[in-house]
């Protein structure tokens, strides 16, 4: 699980990971160790890091840790588990048909489709945009309902 | 004037049926307009000179009739264009004679007219798709003639055309292998055969029609390839390869190299022939003594007819040869294509590198990426650098409830985050209702009070009925608490006190009290 992926408790390893992924995209996946989808989705990572590692990198923040708490607050997560993507330190979003485009929420069905979503950023990041939109379909992605700002 | 103007344009848009025409492939229904519109001129010249380097090759055998391999005969096969008809070659005993027939037929250019009246070739350039009576006659001649040659050395040829054109497709009929393997083959005397001809120029209408200018040869060269053919019907080339010796062979008008690729099989009657072309030869004969060149032809046909009939012998490829192989211990070529790249290595990953800076510029935080490269290459030799990243830093995010560019998210973050300390606590104090009494009212009511306790002791006092009584209640009164239903007010003022009236009562109220007050005082004064 974990022990594949960085595991990151502190925001400053947080900001030194984000500001040293240079041209590659970075998945930062915010969950609990307890959470039985953070788990699978955890599971899902550790096994396809490996092969998305030319264009990405995968490392884990552990939501529960009060440095990172800004982070929580400043990302909106509310929903456990979150993966955000960023690019050259920059935000990447995504449109996956849902209502939160900033972040992944959920786990994933297969490798493949994480593969997939991961190269559709990576694809959409070299070519400048900085939204890009899903590739797998509607079927295949997690469905949450977002609450407007936490009522 | 007008009307002639429509009658033009009427019959300018008058629809024809759909016709196909075979010169652009496709249907249109612009009638007889169709030849003069320009695509189809360019399509009409393509489809014609593809016929024409048809007819090129077909007037070549015209004027150089050569017997027909029945064997081979199937594969000629000739569509021709303006007839619409297919002309094979089954059961002519010429190459393309049935096509040669068929080109200067009447039929034929009677329906190449047609075509080009329909398709506007041009009707002068009729001449150039058929053949005349004249150039049939002489053909015919031909044809005769070279019957007649091949019917009078028949003992030791049969069928095979002495003349000036040594044609592999006509003759070829061969002893048998056995026949080969009698002879004497010493490496410098190639005498081999009865089976053996030697091709001097192609043969196959397609390698003629690719084939450049005939090959020249200078003294003791070989230019002639050899074509050796073993198949069930004997055939003799041998006095003509005794007749012509190789050292000192020349080489005849008629022959052309080959271009096409050496060592090409073909499989006859369960035969084998290998195809050693005049181009090749001459090219190696170039570069290698003359003994070289026999030796390599000797050995090709040593592995033919030594049993391994089947195999395809690969082409002589002399460079190779001469620098060595497995036998003479030389290194194999994959070594020293390693070899020459260790030294490309080097090169290659900065290439590499160059490609990857080439990255899109205009890809996500590229300015970013770049500047922070450099840091880290600073960092690397140790420079100290000035890194903005402080304990409050935060990346470029697109908020999820945001409006706007993502450089707000920065500074409503910032915002919403001095709110968060300031979280609210509520006191937990309950809420009791009362009516409202100002403080005004409260010090009447005192005063009053006060005097209605000093009034009760000396006269009478209002009982809690509203009727005054004698005085019982003396100390019932005296409190500070505003407790006004102790208070021996008049009925109406006490209730207007206590009920919490309007305003206006209360102040009507405070008046009475006021001047009911003074009154008393007055009587209390007064005595």
């Amino acid at each position: 699980m974990s022990y594949l992926l960085p595991n990151l408790t502190k925001k400053k390893q947080v900001d030194s990971i984000i500001r040293d992924t240079i041209d590659k995209v970075l998945v930062l996946r915010f969950g609990r160790a307890s959470d039985a989808l953070c788990l699978q989705l955890d599971d899902i990572l550790s096994k396809s890091a490996r092969e998305v590692s030319k264009f990405a990198t995968v490392a884990v923040v552990d939501i529960d840790s009060e440095d990172v708490q800004v982070y929580v607050k400043y990302f909106d997560i509310t929903l456990v588990p979150s993966s955000v993507f960023f690019f050259n330190a920059h935000h990447m979003k995504m449109d996956s048909g849902t209502a939160d485009h900033t972040k992944w929420v959920g786990a994933f069905h297969t490798k493949q489709d994480f593969i997939d979503v991961v190269e559709a950023v990576f694809r959409g990041a070299m070519k400048g945009k900085l939204i890009v939109s899903c590739p797998l379909p509607p079927e295949r992605i997690p469905k949450y309902q977002l609450l407007y700002k936490e009522i | 004037m007008m009307k002639s103007a429509d009658k033009k344009r009427k019959k300018e848009s008058k629809k024809c049926e759909f016709e196909f025409c075979k010169v652009c492939n496709l249907n249109h229904d612009h009638g007889n307009r169709h030849k003069y519109f320009p695509n189809h001129t360019k399509s009409l010249s393509t489809f014609l000179h593809r016929f024409q380097t048809k007819l090129s090759d077909i007037r070549f055998f015209l004027r150089n009739p050569t017997i027909l391999r029945p064997e081979l005969a199937s594969r000629n096969r000739f569509w021709c264009v303006v007839c619409d008809a297919e002309v094979d070659e089954i059961g002519s005993s010429f190459a393309c004679a049935n096509a040669i027939n068929h080109l200067a037929s009447a039929d034929h250019a009677k329906k190449l007219k047609h075509f080009l009246w329909k398709y506007g070739g041009g009707m002068d350039h009729a001449d150039n798709f058929r053949f005349s009576e004249a150039d049939l006659a002489k053909w015919e001649k031909k044809c005769h003639s070279l019957n007649d040659g091949s019917s009078s050395c028949s003992d030791r040829t049969n069928g095979l055309q002495i003349g000036p054109s040594n044609d592999i497709q006509n003759e070829l009929s061969y002893k048998s292998i056995n026949d080969f393997e009698n002879n004497n083959l010493g490496p410098l005397t190639p005498k081999f055969l009865n089976n053996v001809l030697p091709l001097q120029y192609n043969t196959h209408k397609y390698q003629i029609s690719q084939s450049g200018h005939p090959a020249t040869a200078a003294d003791g060269r070989i230019v002639c390839g050899a074509h050796i053919t073993a198949s069930g019907n004997a055939c003799s080339a041998s006095d003509r390869w005794n007749s012509n010796n190789i050292t000192g062979w020349q080489n005849s008008q008629h022959c052309i190299p080959h271009t096409d690729a050496v060592g090409t099989s073909n499989f006859g009657n369960g035969g084998v022939s290998v195809l050693l072309t005049p181009f090749d030869l001459s090219f190696r004969v170039n570069t290698w003594p003359l003994e070289g060149a026999i030796y390599t032809l000797y050995t090709q046909l040593m592995v033919i007819f030594s049993g391994l009939a089947s195999i395809a012998q690969v082409s002589v490829m002399a460079p190779g040869l001469a620098e060595g192989n497995v036998h003479t211990g030389a290194p194999p070529p994959w070594l020293e294509m390693t070899v020459e790249h260790h030294p490309e290595d080097t090169s290659v990953p900065l290439s590499s590198k160059k490609g990857k800076s080439k990255l899109n510029p205009k890809r996500v935080g590229a300015a970013w990426a770049e500047k922070r490269k450099a840091e880290l290459e600073m960092e690397k030799r140790g420079e100290i650098v000035n890194s903005d990243c402080g304990p409050n830093w935060l990346p470029n995010f697109g908020r999820v409830w945001q409006s706007g560019s993502r450089k707000e998210s920065l500074k409503e973050f910032e915002s919403e985050k001095p709110e968060l300390p300031k979280v609210e606590v509520d006191p937990e104090m309950p809420i009791t209702l009362r009516p409202y009494v100002s403080k005004r009212m409260v010090d009447v009511i005192l005063s009053v009070e006060v005097n209605c306790v000093r009034l009760s002791m000396e006269k009478t006092v209002m009982g809690p009925d509203g009727m005054w009584q004698p005085n019982g209640m003396e100390k019932e009164c005296i409190s500070g608490m505003p407790k006004i239903e102790v208070c021996s007010l008049p009925g109406m003022l006490q209730q207007l006190v206590w009920g919490g009236y309007s305003t206006l009562w209360i102040q009507v109220a405070l008046d009475l009290a006021y001047l009911l007050g003074v009154i008393l005082q007055k009587q209390s004064v007064a005595p």
